[in-house]
């Protein structure tokens, strides 16, 4: 086969592809997708430690000095510092007392409170100490001028942190309930495609009766996986009731996806286009997990969050029904109505 | 008691601004052949639709069985066969499989697939998987498909087309032999010669209504042209054709002429085809 041949074909497969609507949508709205999560990723590398801070009475010395590598940001109270830091804002926050200067002028030393979110690294407490200690250091001119009270946001995770593999977690569980969104898709498009739901659907199978025989499948084969690999991992060491419910709703919601896409799919090669995107979307959360403050809050309107929020919770911190059952409960309502635009899509099709 | 297996009273359906059915009405007796022969996109399929229980008539009403179809969608889908003119098989099962899947779907009990694969001349190639049949093989295994639960009321959508001679036969020779069994059979096709061949009676659609419904016979007789058509020599040794048309008060004294003043070459008699009838109704053919 010589190059002109080759290059004709390839031409005509191209100009074939750009003549199907579909594919041509696909592709535009892969890149927007991909443009957008790229953008919404952070920018630089940001190497600074962004610091919280309640000070009433700011000293000079904390205003005017900015060490290299630490950012301190300026909040309006206490418990706005708080929230922030349990929201995943600072890492870490300091709370300076209003009499901090007259303490200082007094030759006394001032408490100055430190707070941690849980799943900090211990180098960032230390860090703050240090900072705190330097920085009063400077006020006063005097060494040990202060005295640092160091208190964890959440539970105390400052003894233990968390492997990279355990942050994964929730990533690995994604992709494999993800996957198995393709596979629901390709099924039902096939189905479509080739006429066999036709053939069955004059038979006493209702549409009703064939959307709970997918949706059985569905569920069943992206739970079973997930669950083995939970198990295999000793993800059911914690909670193991949460994290099969947990599981269980992902499942759900994944074959709920896995209607919509065969919907919107044609053939096996569109599918997997409107997979890709669907599983790039769904998978952006648990990033969040891996590589903490790399994604913004607005991940929170994706559903998967609260799966991953959930197994997070419960694997790393032990998190009980209390602390998850409004994730639960959101991912409950989620799973209903992608379930539910699932199957309206599908069953327009299949008419 | 009504002793007919398909009835279909004002059946309409329309696709947005289109009518793709204006109000027809037809029965199929028990045991019958009915040929539906009509051009593409007639109203065949989305009338066959409705009686299948796919869609919902717009207006009117399809009976099976005495059920009212969109009512009784599940019983009456449980007594039909249907037959689709694409195949639509799981192709990556075998020939066996697809039928024990739909025997299963039907609540068939002990089953055996064998039997009706035989019948069907797919013997021995139960176990191969569907791909590798030919269009033959897998519009025999659709005819077997519908044919599992031994239904009440067959549909049957072009079954033969495309297929060879031997494959053609021997699905018309399933045809029979359901109807035989006490089958009604709504057999949608193109071919004339199939339906006047099988069908009892024949029913024209044409722009989603039915211009003509009766046996081929009657139809034959009532709006066919009967003929002789001759070849005679002239004189400069061609040959031209003559016609006389039969039926008519002149018909005695033409034939008489045309043998005392031409010299006839060949000679013989021309039956009107469902063909002429339909394109004599429609304005224009099958295809």
């Amino acid at each position: 086969m010589n190059r002109r041949v080759v290059a004709a074909l390839v031409a005509k497969d191209i100009r074939l592809f750009f003549r199907n609507r579909l594919f041509g949508l696909v592709t535009v709205l892969g890149l927007v997708v991909y443009v957008g999560v790229y953008f919404g990723m952070p920018g630089s590398v940001d190497e600074d430690l962004e610091i919280g801070m309640y000070a009433p009475v700011v000293p000079p010395a904390f205003e005017e000095m900015q060490p290299d590598g630490v950012k301190l940001e300026t909040v309006e109270s206490e418990e706005a510092l708080l929230l922030a830091i349990t929201d995943g804002e600072y890492p870490a926050g300091m709370v300076l007392p209003a009499d901090i200067m007259q303490k200082f002028d007094a030759g006394l030393k001032p408490e100055i409170d430190v707070y941690l979110w849980a799943d900090s690294p211990a180098e960032v407490g230390e860090a703050v100490e240090f900072l705190v200690t330097e920085l009063s250091y400077a006020q006063t001119g005097q060494p040990l001028s202060v005295q640092v009270l160091q208190e964890v946001l959440g539970p105390d995770m400052l003894d233990r942190q968390i492997p990279a593999r355990d942050r994964m977690v929730p990533f690995f569980a994604v992709l494999i309930l993800v996957a198995e969104t393709f596979g629901m898709a390709s099924l039902i498009s096939e189905e479509v495609q080739r006429g066999t739901v036709t053939a069955l659907l004059v038979t006493p199978v209702s549409v009703p009766g064939l959307f709970v025989g997918k949706g059985i499948t569905g569920v069943c084969l992206a739970f079973v996986q997930v669950a083995l690999y939970a198990v295999i991992i000793g993800g059911m060491e914690s909670q193991p009731a949460i994290v099969l419910l947990t599981l269980l709703l992902g499942a759900v919601l994944v074959t709920g996806v896995g209607f919509f896409v065969a919907a919107l799919g044609k053939d096996l090669m569109s599918v997997m286009a409107w997979g890709v995107v669907a599983m790039v979307v769904l998978s952006i959360p648990p990033v969040s997990v891996m590589f903490p403050g790399a994604v913004s809050g607005w991940a929170k309107v994706i559903p998967s969050y609260y799966l991953v929020d959930t197994l997070h919770q419960v694997a790393i911190f032990g998190a009980g029904w209390a602390d998850v059952w409004r994730n639960l409960l959101i991912l409950v309502a989620f799973d209903l109505g992608i379930a539910l635009v699932g199957v309206a899509t599908l069953w327009r099709k299949c008419r | 008691m009504s002793t007919d297996a398909i009835v279909a009273e004002g059946l309409a359906y329309w696709y947005g601004d289109l009518l793709a059915v204006d109000h027809i009405s037809l029965t199929v007796g028990e045991g019958e052949i009915l040929g539906f022969l009509g051009p593409n996109g007639a109203g065949k399929s989305t009338t066959v639709k409705m009686l299948t229980g796919q869609i919902k008539p717009k207006a009117g009403r399809a009976m099976v069985l005495g059920m009212d179809v969109a009512r009784n969608i599940e019983k009456v889908q449980g007594e039909i066969g249907v037959c689709f003119e694409q195949p639509n098989l799981y192709e990556q099962m075998s020939g066996e499989e697809n039928l024990k899947l739909f025997a299963r779907l039907f609540g068939l009990r002990d089953f055996n697939p064998d039997t009706l694969l035989r019948r069907v001349g797919l013997g021995g190639r139960g176990d191969d998987r569907v791909d590798g049949y030919s269009k033959g093989m897998k519009q025999r295994l659709m005819v077997a498909r519908s044919i599992v639960n031994r239904p009440r009321v067959l549909f049957l959508d072009e079954p033969t087309a495309g297929l060879d001679p031997t494959s053609a036969e021997a699905i018309r020779g399933i045809i029979l032999e359901e109807r035989a069994r006490g089958a009604s059979v709504l057999l949608t096709t193109h071919d004339m010669m199939e339906v006047d061949k099988l069908s009892d009676r024949v029913a024209f659609i044409n722009q989603g209504r039915i211009v003509a419904l009766d046996t081929p016979h009657n139809l034959k007789q009532q709006y066919g042209k009967r003929a002789i058509k001759a070849k005679v020599a002239n004189q400069d040794g061609g040959l031209e054709d003559r016609e006389i048309i039969l039926d008519s008060r002149e018909t005695p004294d033409a034939v008489r002429d045309l043998f005392a003043t031409e010299r006839v070459v060949t000679i013989h008699s021309e039956e009107a085809t469902l063909e002429d009838i339909f394109i004599k109704f429609t304005g224009r053919g099958l295809d």
